[in-house]
């Protein structure tokens, strides 16, 4: 049996346990969870030191010590371990936060502010180009809130909810979409003809586990909605 | 209690038997029905048609074990588009899990590349592995490419690579190929790549993203994007290389509309139950 089948046969167990969370809150649920928050984490762990060690001790080694800042400000992270060293990780995590605000922010301005702002500066000529307008003006217009919400600007506070309403409506969509394909990828992968025995097999050994602790008050029956 | 009060407070349980049964009913009985390609996806084929050969692209690889499914079957054609082109390809990854992701896709496009096309590692393509750092990381790796990474994800010292001999940064970039998945970092791209260095760029995100992302292709810094499991379909239907994406579109097509319905019967009965005088 080779390693993409054993990977997928462990995938299909591990996904039916998580899933069982559905019917309720059971052991088999905190089980899944548990095995994938260890294993995650020492694989991080290890990805992790592996770049370190390539990328800041190799070149130590390699005579380039100014990376020994770097390795300094990476151990001093693991002060978070403990309650009464945790001040000392602070200064890494504020280094880094500096650093990456100002990479960011160099460009953010072209990128995300004047680049957008020109994007709406579009010709009246297509009813796509004219709810883009309308729809960029009323929506910044909405969220004035030192203008008072009567007469005309009345009508531009509803006119900007309307496009909010319609964005976050898109986005609900979306995110069904992108949760149903979440589903369907876990779905596909299960049910690969190759593996698909080993997976009805697994429902049928965790629905008899599930049956028999909620028959036997083991398991608390979940009784929601 | 009425039949309209019964079906308001059905348990969640039932819905996710009913959603399970829809969603496993055409992965089991796959039906491909016809479907148009959005404008997005096509502008993101187009630009990727149209890279020369010989250029070289970066291409992020974002995909998770949970976004793979979506994603990788649209990342492995992409890499098999460019790889025929005779595009050379420097992937890299921002994520640890997505670097082994990145590498089932690469090793799955070269599968399934024709007899005879050049796509050796090293010449045709490198795999850089993780990167450490988020935007920072990618940052640090398009200003300097050795300042950033001593060796490849085969351990290979970045100098003994011939790809990138004479490449170190992202001037010598002909396009970025931004996989990011559900990580949103395509803003990285375009922050650190697209703008400073005016390299073009097209992305591929979670359907989710899509609406977050979509302003970056008005205002021309993205040439296009694949959103989801849809936008990997489309690029299959758009090569000509059907693959798993198509029979998961339908999927998500049959759970979508069983969600649909199961909205709009909620309204209905909701406003049954108001008229009635009993909201």
């Amino acid at each position: 049996m080779d390693a993409e089948i054993l990977g997928l046969i462990a995938g299909s167990l591990v996904s039916l346990g998580a899933y069982s969370v559905l019917i309720g809150d059971n052991p088999i649920s905190r089980i899944t969870e548990n095995i994938y928050m260890g294993i995650l984490g020492g694989y991080f762990f290890a990805q992790n030191w592996d770049f370190i060690s390539k990328n800041a001790l190799g070149k130590v080694a390699n005579g380039e010590y100014v990376y020994i800042i770097a390795i300094i400000l990476s151990l001093m992270l693991l002060g978070r371990l403990k309650p009464e060293y945790l001040w000392i990780s602070r200064y890494p995590v504020v280094f880094t936060v500096g650093v990456g605000l100002g990479l960011s922010v160099r460009t953010t301005v072209m990128a995300d502010f004047v680049g957008q702002i020109q994007a709406t500066l579009l010709p009246w000529n297509s009813l796509n180009n004219i709810v883009m307008i309308i729809g960029t003006c009323l929506t910044a217009a909405y969220f004035i809130f030192t203008t008072q919400k009567s007469g005309l600007y009345n009508y531009v506070h509803t006119g900007g909810r309307v496009f909010l309403l319609c964005a976050f409506g898109v986005a609900y969509g979306q995110t069904v979409s992108f949760r149903l394909e979440l589903v369907i990828g876990r779905l596909v992968a299960m049910l690969d003809p190759r593996v698909s025995m080993y997976t009805y097999a697994f429902l049928v050994i965790i629905a008899a586990i599930l049956i028999y602790g909620y028959k036997t008050d083991k398991i608390v029956w979940y009784k929601g909605r | 209690m009425s039949i309209v009060d019964k079906l308001l407070e059905i348990d969640q349980r039932i819905i996710y038997a009913i959603l399970f049964i829809a969603l496993a009913f055409p992965i089991l009985n796959p039906v491909i029905l016809p479907m148009s390609i959005q404008s997005y996806s096509q502008q993101a084929f187009d630009f990727s048609d149209n890279i020369p050969e010989g250029s070289i692209v970066l291409f992020e690889g974002g995909l998770t074990a949970a976004t793979y499914p979506q994603g990788g079957p649209g990342m492995v054609v992409q890499i098999y588009h460019m790889l025929t082109k005779g595009v050379k390809v420097i992937f890299f990854s921002i994520g640890t899990e997505q670097t082994v992701w990145t590498m089932t896709a690469i090793d799955t496009a070269l599968a399934k590349l024709p007899a005879g096309t050049p796509a050796e590692n090293g010449v045709n393509w490198v795999h850089l592995g993780y990167i450490a750092g988020g935007e920072a990381g990618v940052g640090s790796l398009v200003n300097d490419i050795r300042a950033t990474v001593q060796a490849d994800y085969f351990n290979t010292p970045i100098d003994d690579i011939p790809l990138l001999e004479g490449v170190n940064d992202a001037t010598s970039l002909s396009a970025v190929l931004w996989w990011g998945g559900s990580e949103a970092s395509i803003g990285y791209g375009v922050r650190q790549v697209s703008v400073p260095f005016d390299v073009p760029m097209t992305g591929m995100c979670t359907t989710n993203e899509v609406p977050n992302f979509s302003p970056y292709i008005s205002a021309g810094q993205l040439q296009g994007l694949f959103g989801g499991v849809r936008g990997s379909a489309e690029y299959e239907y758009l090569l000509g290389l059907p693959g798993p994406a198509l029979g998961q579109a339908m999927a998500t097509n049959f759970g979508g509309l069983l969600w649909m319905i199961m909205v709009i019967l909620g309204n209905v009965l909701y406003f049954i139950k108001k008229m009635g005088g009993e909201a």
